[in-house]
C-alpha cells in the first residue's frame, strides 16, 4: 500500500490507473492511461464530479461524433482528458473507489480520534 | 494516511450539495419577485412593484448569506444558473398565490437540509439553518396574509387599488432582521 516515498499512499488501483495520496504536499495523484495530474483535495473532488456527470447514454445514442468523446481539463493541468466511452467508465470506476477509500479513512480517521489525543 | 478531505472542509459532500442547491432556489427566487415586481409596475401596481423588488432584495440576501457560509467553511459555493423565470402572470392575484407556493416550496426545502443535518450530525450546519427556517415564519405568514387581502377587499371596483395599497403594510410582528 506505501510507496517507497513513505509521504504517497495508494488509495486505489485498478487495472486501468490509480489514485495515491501526498500527505507531504495534500494533494492526490490521479495516474490515468498516460496521463499523470496532481490535484489540490477540493479540485479533486470538483475533478471526480465532473467525470460523474457525463452523460454516457448521450455519448451511446448520439449519432453526432461529438459526443464520442468527452474532453475534461483538469486544473493547473497542461493536458486534458480526451475520454472515450470506455475511457469515462474506466475513470468513473478509479474515482468511484478511490473515493470510497478516501470516505472510510474519514470514518477511520473520526473514530481514532478520541483514542490518539486521549491522555 | 491523512484525512485531506476534513482538511479541505468540514462540510460533508451531501450538505454542501444541499447548500448550493439552496443557494440556487434563493436565487431562483430572487428572480422570479423581480419578475412578478414587473409585471406589477407594467400593469400600475406600483406598491406591489415596490414590495416585490424588496422581496427579491431579500432573496438574494439569503442566497449570499448561504453562499458564504459554504465558502466560510471551505466549501464551493457555486454561483448558479437561474433559467425559466416566468415573465408573465395571469392575474394580479395569481402573482401571490405563486409567491406563497414558492415560499412553501423553500420551506419544504430548509426543512430537508435540517433533516439532513441531524441525519449527518452536522449541528454547525443545523445552527446556522435555524435563522432561514425561522425567517420562513414570517415569509409564510405574509404571503398568506397577502393573499387573504384579496379576499376581504375583494377585486371589484377599485379593490385592487386598494389592496395594493395595502401590500407593503402587511407584517410579521416577530421579525428575525436582527441578523
Amino acid at each position: 500500500m506505501i510507496d517507497t516515498c513513505i509521504n504517497i499512499v495508494e488509495v486505489f488501483r485498478t487495472v486501468h490507473g490509480s489514485v495515491s495520496q501526498c500527505d507531504k504536499t495534500n494533494s492526490y495523484i490521479l495516474e490515468f492511461g498516460d496521463i499523470t495530474n496532481s490535484f489540490r483535495a477540493t479540485d479533486f473532488i470538483d475533478f471526480t464530479k465532473r467525470v460523474n456527470s457525463i452523460d454516457l447514454v448521450k455519448m451511446i445514442l448520439s449519432s453526432s461524433s461529438v459526443t464520442d468523446v468527452a474532453v475534461l481539463m483538469p486544473p493547473y493541468a497542461e493536458r486534458c482528458f480526451v475520454l472515450t466511452l470506455t475511457d469515462t467508465l474506466n475513470l468513473k470506476e478509479l474515482l468511484s473507489g478511490a473515493k470510497f477509500n478516501l470516505h472510510l479513512n474519514s470514518i477511520i480517521c473520526e473514530c481514532l480520534r478520541p483514542h490518539l489525543y486521549s491522555i | 494516511m491523512k484525512d485531506l478531505l476534513r482538511l479541505r472542509t468540514s462540510l460533508s459532500e451531501e450538505i454542501e450539495l444541499l447548500l448550493n442547491e439552496q443557494i440556487k432556489a434563493e436565487a431562483y427566487s430572487s428572480a422570479v419577485y423581480l419578475a412578478m415586481s414587473s409585471y406589477c409596475n407594467r400593469n400600475g401596481f406600483d406598491h406591489s412593484a415596490g414590495y416585490l423588488e424588496k422581496q427579491s432584495n431579500e432573496e438574494r440576501g439569503h442566497m449570499l448569506k448561504i453562499f458564504k457560509y459554504v465558502n466560510d467553511l471551505g466549501g464551493r459555493a457555486i454561483s448558479p444558473e437561474v433559467t425559466n423565470i416566468p415573465q408573465e402572470f395571469e392575474s394580479f392575484k395569481t402573482v401571490f398565490e405563486l409567491s406563497l407556493q414558492q415560499e412553501i416550496k423553500v420551506t419544504g426545502q430548509l426543512n430537508r437540509i435540517a433533516d439532513q443535518c441531524i441525519r449527518l450530525k452536522d449541528y454547525t450546519t443545523f445552527e446556522f439553518i435555524q435563522w432561514f427556517l425561522k425567517e420562513q415564519i414570517e415569509e409564510e405568514y405574509v404571503a398568506r396574509r397577502i393573499l387573504e387581502l384579496f379576499d376581504l377587499i375583494g377585486e371589484e371596483g377599485t379593490g385592487r387599488w386598494q389592496i395594493d395599497k395595502q401590500i407593503p403594510k402587511v407584517s410579521y410582528g416577530e421579525s428575525t432582521d436582527e441578523e
